[in-house]
């Protein structure tokens, strides 16, 4: 049953990431996973392994995309050869939402392959949001955005993090994919209360959470992704459940990947916190 | 802020002091990004600058495995910088990170002294090689369709994944010599790119050949695959992906051959029943 307009998959559960290292063991063992998240650029291509064992892993599995070079919060509209192919893999994933990130990422046809922080500025929110339009218009698919976890801030944003994905999500009508790590990572590197974040978004936009580790250094925190969910992590993603009910959570493990096992075991910790499927968010 | 983030790191990894215009950086990112309680200005951007460097060159590496252990790490690494400065990632994937090497090595042969010929080489099989990983593949040519149409009107279409190459090294030999060191050590395991300096990397030299290298990067089941080719099947195949008919780039490919007209036949044969069993034609048209 649907939590919310835009989280209308409670029953998805707890996903992880597919990545390269685990193809193996996936194909072979056939593990439990309630579904896997596949960035999308991975398989924007015409033919070859990748596609072939995504293809596998769809006869076994649900899968989400999740993007990382869309660029919502670019100057310029999406790039239209980039659209096209989305779409193409949309069609072969039946993905039931498509993701993508609160940045901006390309100036003059230079790509930084990063996802750098917007100044939160009015006229970013009408770029930004007519973007996102651009692209659920174009895929005829739910776009939910996500919260980057950022290092610097701009002397021009005229709102707060929390409100400028506030007023984005609303122009745009989509939904949001809540990161609750990047939350906690850029509440420690700009220094302020990652709880003001979580009550404050808009709770019947979420329609999907992320989950993941990251490194803290002397005087600033790296999203790595490199790591078990830390326990403050955790005492928020419990906290943004009890705010938004059952939500699809994915755990992110990108970098110093460890066995199958291990990363599934982690994502299941999210368990204990989600309620029952029937459960709808107040 | 951009301009700030693809600017080359220092030889330190750190990013550089001065700005274009020889004021200092950090009252230049001053102007549009806040300090806070723990880090200037600068050392935010530096954070981006550093991010956006070592993601680059680790993919760029990671591509060029061949080129990076000819030129040897430092080399390679001022290589990429140089590349990477001058001709960036014009894509939304970092596939296609490589696709202006070959142009930019030949209008560079400084940063590849004395190894140029070898690394445009390299830089060519290397970057044929992400074209045959991923490449589109269209429908196999059934050969009722081919033995239908008259060898004087029949083009022959290549696969797209398939390259052609006329080298002057083999590098197919040292490619797969690096491959078989890869095995034996690990040495190209996922590493964080940060840590390039520091890695140790098998160096591999190669001769030019006495004759040219005729090579096709190609696909068979998902991998990818060096054929080596006589050079009349090149010059053939060559032809035919020029949308030549068959008979006309036979001719092509046999021309001044001092062969019997039936052992060159038998040879062509031959070939086709390979290319054919390798699915390399992906459509048979009568023109």
């Amino acid at each position: 049953m649907p939590a919310n307009r835009f989280n209308a998959f409670t029953e998805y559960g707890i996903g992880i990431g597919l990545r390269v290292p685990h193809y193996q063991h996936i194909l072979e063992e056939k593990p439990v996973v309630d579904w896997f998240e596949i960035i999308s650029e991975n398989y924007m291509i015409d033919a070859g392994r990748p596609l072939r064992v995504l293809d596998q892993i769809l006869e076994q599995y649900r899968v989400v995309q999740h993007g990382v070079s869309m660029y919502f919060g670019n100057a310029t509209r999406p790039n239209r050869d980039h659209l096209k192919k989305l779409k193409q893999l949309t069609k072969r994933t039946q993905t039931p939402w498509l993701s993508d990130h609160l940045c901006w990422g390309s100036v003059d046809g230079r790509y930084s392959h990063d996802l750098l922080p917007m100044p939160y500025t009015w006229e970013a929110v009408e770029t930004t949001a007519r973007n996102i339009r651009e692209v659920q218009d174009f895929t005829e698919i739910p776009v939910a955005v996500e919260n980057v976890s950022s290092y610097a801030e701009f002397h021009a944003s005229e709102m707060t993090e929390w409100e400028f994905l506030s007023e984005v999500v609303e122009r745009a009508d989509c939904g949001i994919l809540l990161d609750v790590n990047n939350i906690y990572v850029s509440s420690k590197n700009h220094g302020f209360d990652p709880y003001d974040y979580l009550d404050q978004v808009p709770h019947h936009r979420v329609a999907q959470i992320h989950i993941a580790g990251h490194t803290k250094f002397r005087r600033y925190i790296l999203d790595t992704h490199d790591h078990p969910v830390l326990d403050p992590v955790w005492k928020m993603y419990a906290h943004a459940i009890g705010r938004v009910g059952r939500t699809a959570t994915l755990l992110e493990w990108d970098d110093r990947i460890p066995s199958f096992d291990e990363v599934h075991r982690e994502a299941l910790k999210a368990k204990q916190f989600l309620p029952d499927a029937r459960t709808i968010a107040a | 802020m951009a301009q700030a983030l693809m600017r080359p790191l220092t030889s330190r990894d750190r990013m550089q002091e001065t700005w274009i215009d020889g004021s200092p950086t950090e009252r230049v990112v001053r102007d549009f990004i806040k300090p806070n309680d723990r880090l200037s200005s600068f050392e935010r951007i530096q954070i981006y600058n550093q991010q956006y460097w070592w993601r680059l060159l680790a993919s760029f590496a990671e591509d060029y495995k061949g080129l990076r252990a000819v030129l040897g790490p430092r080399k390679f690494d001022r290589l990429a910088v140089a590349y990477i400065e001058a001709c960036g990632s014009q894509s939304w994937t970092m596939r296609n990170l490589g696709r202006q090497l070959e142009d930019f090595l030949g209008a560079h042969p400084e940063l590849t002294a004395p190894h140029t010929a070898l690394a445009l080489d390299l830089a060519r099989v290397e970057w044929a090689r992400v074209i045959a990983f991923d490449g589109p593949e269209k429908p196999v040519a059934q050969p009722e369709t081919i033995a239908s149409i008259p060898a004087d009107r029949l083009h022959l279409e290549l696969q797209p994944y398939i390259t052609l190459l006329e080298l002057s090294h083999p590098v197919d030999d040292l490619l797969l010599k690096l491959k078989e060191s890869e095995i034996e050590t690990g040495a190209f395991s996922n590493a964080v790119a940060s840590d390039h300096s520091a890695r140790r990397i098998q160096r591999i030299r190669s001769r030019p050949s006495a004759e040219p290298v005729h090579l096709a990067v190609h696909r068979h089941q998902l991998s990818v695959y060096y054929k080596r080719l006589d050079r009349e099947a090149y010059i053939l195949l060559l032809a035919l992906k020029d949308s030549m008919p068959l008979e006309e780039a036979c001719a092509v490919a046999f021309a001044g051959s001092k062969n019997l007209p039936d052992a060159d036949a038998a040879r062509i044969q031959q070939w086709f029943a390979t290319w054919m069993r390798l699915g390399w034609f992906a459509a048979a048209k009568r023109g």
